[in-house]
């Protein structure tokens, strides 16, 4: 009989293997769905690294490669922020890099020649398939549900917000950072359940390879002692917590302190101080439980109010006089904005201009989540039910990661891996409940008429059994959940396949036969730069395009992504913004020699200069409020315009120029169409005095022009371009009007 | 098998090194050509032979070119005389061809059979694909050859041609002389427009540079075009107009120089249109990869290309260029690069130092005839500009490789062409070509020959193309698999039609080698990790 054949599978001790055989094999193919979805651009496109930030870490990963470890850890980069340039090896986390550096030499000592592009292409993918498998473990430890897991894997392996930053290609610190987060976390909360110094020590190892990896570790130096606290505050002190946390906070701050951007902040940075706080508190707690051994109750009580009053008097008093000291820094720009969200728009464009730097809007939250955004109050409510120890972890987690989550657009990443674990918390106990569909024998009559006897109160409980328990209420109930299961595969794929496969190096767009056909502009454009100017060629550009520009096109930039130093991304700005006059001897000062821009006008790429402009202007006026006003730049009507109504300072603007030189030329006469900006152009091109048209890619999108050298006749270049065209015209005129006598 | 090949310089065994890893590095020994012989035969004797000499094919014909040390003051001896010359020279590719006819007399006494021909230093190493046959016997092959170094007195370099056999006094022979000359057509002027035509100029000595007396010859110039906008008159060379003019041919002469000394220059200078892009490669990679396993010969090949052509005035600007190519107007940029692939390649790419180039068209080869790769570059290249990419295919390895005759011979024998590169109308010239041919882990006893057909193949003879060996450990090799090295110096695109054969051992435990290791490897990780999970390490009591 088949039913008996199957519980020998299933019970038993034979049972227990095959069900853990089944659970290993569904955990890898959760981990291959997990790579598999993220390959879409590999496919369509090819193996290539992603938008921007990725081609530093792949610039970074190839010096690493190739110059080894100690020369990494000194690199001085000369070839960015011109000409200061940047101590790179002190100031990245080095984690992404060092990762794929070890996997391509262990590859290369089993002489498997795999290129170093494609180790930086498929290590998120990669890396996400062991979240999957990480999160698998985080959430077994919180539910006695042996479907949880799975389920929270299976989540954390295609929930658009995780994809989102782990696309092949992606090649950002997030790749791996978010596996060393949840990771970290079922350390930690293995090391609370268990007390143990070993699961301590562990969660602080990975602590310090979070903390080489990515700058979002502050999430977990502030999560793992707000947890502690709360416990705390519960009155949940326990030796174990007390053992845990130490080790955790000694082990892992001395790690931390070994990667040379982190060096002294975790003692001397006010995002620190919480970590440091709740290890002082904590030992306090605990001599306070070894004193209440020893002391009758109404001293205790005595001493321990005075003591907290003195601990933090003492302890205030010294955090506000360590700061004014500057001992410890203030909070970051980065930090204020994380709590009003308007901080940044006034006090630092620079941040408020990345867009992911924005506040989340709401569709983001069912975009990233789909159903797991209403499965997660459940899944939290849940955790409220039971409140262990790790339970009050979620339910901290939970809101502190929303709260951020709806601050900034990034942080949606720190939000997913606990919507993961409360939805699969709460679908598994719906699962649970309403899969098993057999009802119970009904007991028998002695224990029935015990149980009508013993329990008068409730009338529900009169009947012997309560629960749902109809076929129809369990089939209906599981059928919808598997039909929002299967909606949500599909949403996960789409979104991924539509909204984050896209390099944005490499744009995509379809002929009308439905074929595809790619724009190359940028690298067109870059690879020129690479191939056909001296190898010290300064490149100047907006900022955005800085890591590009070095990982492709492999030349000197004057500001990149990095963002270190406004001033510097303020005199691009400034650049950019003023009027050729103003703008040449800066580019002279700077040693440029090609100017890039990017212009969308002829194919209607959006993303170009000219729409991200009004930031360089607001950039530059934080630094140059007298010279580069945003006003300016606006109509009277208060619009932005580029056609026959801009403003003078917006037609003199330098991006103006370069953006517009010769492109009427194009068209017939007056008919100049701007696609991006729906208007109709001037009927002359911007004249450009000082600068000349090195290149231009087939579709417009990237721009170069060549820095002219000083005039040969010490003219400046205005005369110089106005004697050249007026050569003509005097002959022209040679005949017209009477002979003057030049009179000196 | 119909083909013919020469095995070029045998060498007795005496001079040849025992090892087959040290590359061979033989000392030259001068006018050693006494002892060499040419040996014709099928292509499977020579295997064979080399079978049943153990000590023969533990050697292989690998050698380091190298060069005749001639005596300061050297001057070529004067026992022949040249009776009568025609050069032609075709400049209708971006590098200049040269044919030379000419018949030679024995005026001295003995019979010998060194003829020199001079080049200037400068220009020697830029010549390319030299050889001389017998033009009343051309299917007899090209003579052998030696280059030497430049003599310090008059700083010409020679070729020494050794005719097969010495010429008796009085008697004659026809030299048929082909080669091309790279990189010696500059543009005039050195600046255009973007859309403008190009010239360019080539300059020469009415005179053929001889060792020897002349009697009479003559000079053809073949142009692209009848559009020669400057070109030297001559005064008093000969009666009549020089140079005679006759559609895109240019006739030099005939001039008597029987009084005249060798050596004598008279410059002449030409410039016509060419608005076409001067490609010049000035590095080729290419990697043929035979697996047996796979049944697949791989092939990539890396391009550092550059147009000589004249640059732009102005800077590049993409509103001409938009309308130049609306119009299909000629144009001295390199604008597509078509390359016939052989029949059956699959899977092409065309990457560069930063991805996948995505404006190439790949038209696969139907039946018999050729695929066409078009390759066009993520940008025109313009005179002065740079363009390096790399492209690779793959080819089913029945077509190119094959067992060699006899019975259990572990003998393989693979036929490919030398190189192959784009075939455009305009010509490409090679400055530096290197063919590395990884063969599989284990293969032994490797010789390489070039097949030599009844024309030239645009290659310098077999021993002026330096061979060595070298071994690469990848994809979980072990010993490493045999790398056969082939460095030429200055070629052309002529040299496309060119084969070239290596015969290698392989063995059936060369093959199964790799599969032998990886199941150890993996037997020894799963038994540690059955030893590992065996060791109790807990710190309980027991």
């Amino acid at each position: 009989m088949a039913p008996s054949s199957l519980d020998v599978v299933l019970k038993g001790s034979s049972g227990r293997n095959t069900r853990g055989l089944l659970r290993v094999i569904i955990l890898c193919t959760i981990a291959a769905a997990a790579v598999s979805s993220r390959l879409f651009s590999v496919i369509r496109f090819e193996s290539i690294i992603h938008e921007f930030d990725p081609w530093f870490n792949f610039r970074a990963t190839k010096y690493l490669v190739e110059n080894g470890f100690y020369s990494f850890w000194d690199w001085f980069d000369d070839r960015t922020w011109h000409p200061l340039g940047r101590v790179t090896g002190g100031t990245l986390y080095p984690g992404l890099m060092v990762t794929s550096g070890v996997i391509y030499h262990i590859l290369r000592l089993l002489t498997i020649p795999v290129d170093i592009r494609n180790i930086c292409v498929m290590l998120a993918p990669g890396f996400s398939g062991l979240t999957a498998l990480a999160m698998y473990l985080l959430t077994s430890e919180m539910s006695d549900s042996p479907s949880a897991g799975l389920l929270a894997a299976a989540f954390m392996g295609i929930t658009p917000g995780y994809i989102s930053r782990s696309v092949a290609g992606s090649y950002d610190n997030e790749a791996i950072a978010i596996f060393l987060l949840v990771f970290t976390f079922y350390l930690w909360i293995k090391a609370v359940k268990n007390g143990s110094i070993m699961w301590g020590a562990l969660t602080a190892l990975f602590y310090g390879y979070m903390v080489s990896a990515w700058g979002g570790y502050v999430f977990i130096t502030n999560l793992i002692p707000l947890h502690v606290f709360v416990l705390l505050c519960m009155g949940r002190y326990s030796p174990r917590v007390y053992i845990s946390y130490t080790t955790w906070y000694a082990l892992g701050t001395l790690g931390s302190m070994q990667i040379p951007f982190v060096g002294f902040l975790p003692i001397r940075n006010s995002d620190h101080m919480s970590a440091l706080g709740v290890f002082g508190l904590i030992q306090l707690v605990a001599f306070a439980e070894f004193i209440r051994a020893y002391l009758p109750g109404k001293q205790f009580q005595k001493l321990l109010t005075s003591m907290v009053l003195l601990t933090f008097g003492l302890g205030f008093g010294g955090l506000v006089l360590l700061s004014i000291s500057g001992v410890i820094a203030p909070w970051s720009g980065r930090f204020y904005s994380l709590w009003d969200t308007g901080y940044a728009k006034i006090h630092i464009p620079i941040i408020a201009s990345v867009s992911e730097h924005q506040p989340t809007a709401w569709p983001a939250f069912f975009f990233d989540l789909n159903f797991l955004i209403w499965l997660f109050p459940a899944g939290v409510f849940m955790c409220f039910q039971k409140l262990k120890d790790e339970h009050v972890f979620v339910v901290i987690y939970s809101v502190l990661a929303s709260y951020f989550a709806g601050v900034m657009v990034r942080l949606m990443l720190t939000l997913t891996p606990i919507v993961c674990v409360a939805a699969a918390l709460a679908l598994s106990c719906i699962l649970d409940n309403f899969l098993v569909a057999s009802t119970p024998t009904p007991p028998s009559t002695e224990t029935k008429a015990k149980a009508t006897s013993d329990d008068k109160s409730l009338r529900s409980t009169r009947n012997p059994v309560v629960g749902i328990y109809s076929w129809f209420s369990k089939s209906t109930v599981v059928a919808s959940i598997t039909l929002y299961l299967l909606l949500f595969v599909a949403h996960c794929t789409w979104v991924t396949s539509n909204a984050y496969s896209s390099p944005s190096v490499v744009l995509a767009s379809k002929l009308p036969d439905g074929s595809q056909f790619i724009i190359d502009d940028y690298r067109e454009a870059y690879y020129w730069l690479r191939q056909n100017t001296p190898d010290n060629a300064k490149i100047m550009s907006w900022w955005d395009y800085g890591y590009q520009i070095g990982g492709m096109a492999d030349r000197p930039t004057l500001v990149d992504n990095n963002t270190w130093n406004n001033t510097h991304i303020a005199t691009v700005g400034k650049a950019m913004s003023s009027r050729e006059e103003v703008s040449y001897p800066i580019l002279r000062q700077h040693d440029v020699d090609y100017v890039l821009v990017v212009f969308g006008g002829l194919l209607g790429y959006s993303g170009d200069d000219l729409n991200k402009f009004l930031w360089m202007v607001r950039i530059a006026e934080g630094i140059w409020p007298d010279e580069v006003k945003e006003r300016d730049y606006f109509t009277a009507r208060g619009e932005y315009r580029v056609d026959d109504e801009a403003t003078p300072a917006m037609k003199n603007s330098l991006m103006y120029k370069m953006s517009y030189h010769n492109y009427q030329s194009l068209f017939p006469a007056g008919q100049a169409m701007d696609r991006v900006r729906g208007t109709k152009l001037p009927k002359e091109s911007p004249q450009l005095n000082t600068l000349e048209e090195a290149f231009t890619s087939e579709n417009w999108i990237v721009r170069l022009y060549k820095v002219k050298d000083l005039d040969n006749l010490g003219r400046d270049h205005s005369n110089a371009v106005a004697f050249d065209k007026g050569l003509k015209r005097k002959r022209a005129t040679k005949h017209k009007g009477p002979r003057v006598l030049r009179t000196e | 098998m119909g083909t013919t090949y020469h095995q070029l310089r045998k060498l007795p065994k005496v001079h040849r090194p025992d090892t087959i890893a040290s590359g061979i590095l033989e000392p030259f020994q001068p006018w050693r050509n006494c002892v060499l012989q040419v040996l014709r035969m099928r292509f499977f004797t020579a295997t064979v032979l080399g079978l049943l000499a153990p000590s023969l094919c533990a050697a292989t014909n690998l050698t380091t070119p190298s060069r005749l040390d001639l005596p300061s003051g050297f001057k070529p001896p004067q026992v022949f005389k040249n009776t009568n010359l025609v050069r032609n020279t075709n400049l209708e590719k971006s590098y200049v061809r040269e044919t030379i006819n000419v018949v030679v007399e024995n005026i001295d006494k003995q019979p010998h059979n060194d003829y020199y021909i001079p080049f200037p230093a400068e220009v020697f190493d830029r010549v390319a694909g030299f050889e001389v046959r017998d033009k009343k016997a051309l299917e007899k092959g090209r003579f052998d050859v030696d280059y030497t170094e430049a003599v310090s007195s008059d700083g010409n370099q020679y070729f020494v041609i050794h005719l097969p056999e010495p010429l008796a006094p009085k008697s004659q022979i026809t030299l048929g002389i082909s080669y091309s000359v790279l990189s010696s057509l500059s543009p005039l002027p050195a600046t255009i427009g973007q859309a403008d035509k190009q010239y360019l100029t080539y300059s020469f000595s009415a005179y053929m540079p001889s060792a020897y007396t002349t009697n009479t010859q003559k000079t053809k110039l073949k142009f692209p075009s009848t559009n020669v906008p400057d070109y030297t008159t001559t005064d008093g060379l000969k009666s009549g107009s020089d140079p005679e003019r006759k559609g895109a041919t240019y006739t030099y002469g005939p001039y008597d120089t029987a009084k005249v000394a060798p050596g004598t220059q008279h410059p002449i200078t030409v410039r016509y249109e060419f608005t076409k892009p001067v490609i010049s490669i000035s590095l080729l990679e290419r990697d043929l990869e035979v697996s047996h396993w796979g049944g697949n010969l791989a092939t990539e090949e890396r391009y550092w290309l550059r147009n000589n052509g004249s640059e732009l005035t102005k800077q590049f600007s993409r509103v001409e260029w938009t309308f130049t190519n609306y119009q299909q107007a000629p144009t001295s940029a390199v604008r597509e690069l078509t390359y016939p692939l052989l029949p059956g390649s699959v899977d092409p790419y065309f990457i560069d130092d930063i991805g996948n180039v995505s404006t190439s068209r790949y038209r696969p080869s139907i039946g018999r005839s050729a695929g066409s790769l078009e390759l066009k570059p993520r940008y025109p290249i313009f005179g002065g500009w740079n363009y390096s990419f790399r492209i690779g295919w793959n080819n089913d390895l029945a077509s190119f490789l094959r067992r060699a005759a006899g019975v259990n011979s572990d003998s393989y024998v693979l036929k490919a062409p030398l190189i192959e590169g784009p075939k455009m109308a305009e010509g490409i010239q090679y400055e530096r070509v290197v063919v590395r041919v990884v063969l599989p882990e284990g293969a032994h006893n490797v010789r390489f020959e070039i097949l030599e057909g009844t024309n030239s193949n645009g290659l310098p003879g077999v021993n002026h193309i330096h061979a060595h060996l070298s071994s690469l450990k990848t994809y979980m090799d072990t010993l490493g698999r045999t790398i056969l090295t082939l460095e030429v110096d200055s070629l052309t695109d002529e040299a496309r039609d060119s084969k070239f054969v290596v015969t290698y051992d392989y063995s059936m435990l060369d093959a199964l080698r790799k599969p032998l290791t990886i199941f150890a490897g993996m037997l020894t990780v799963f038994v540690a990790a059955w030893g590992i999970g065996k060791i109790d390490i807990s710190i309980k009591k027991r």
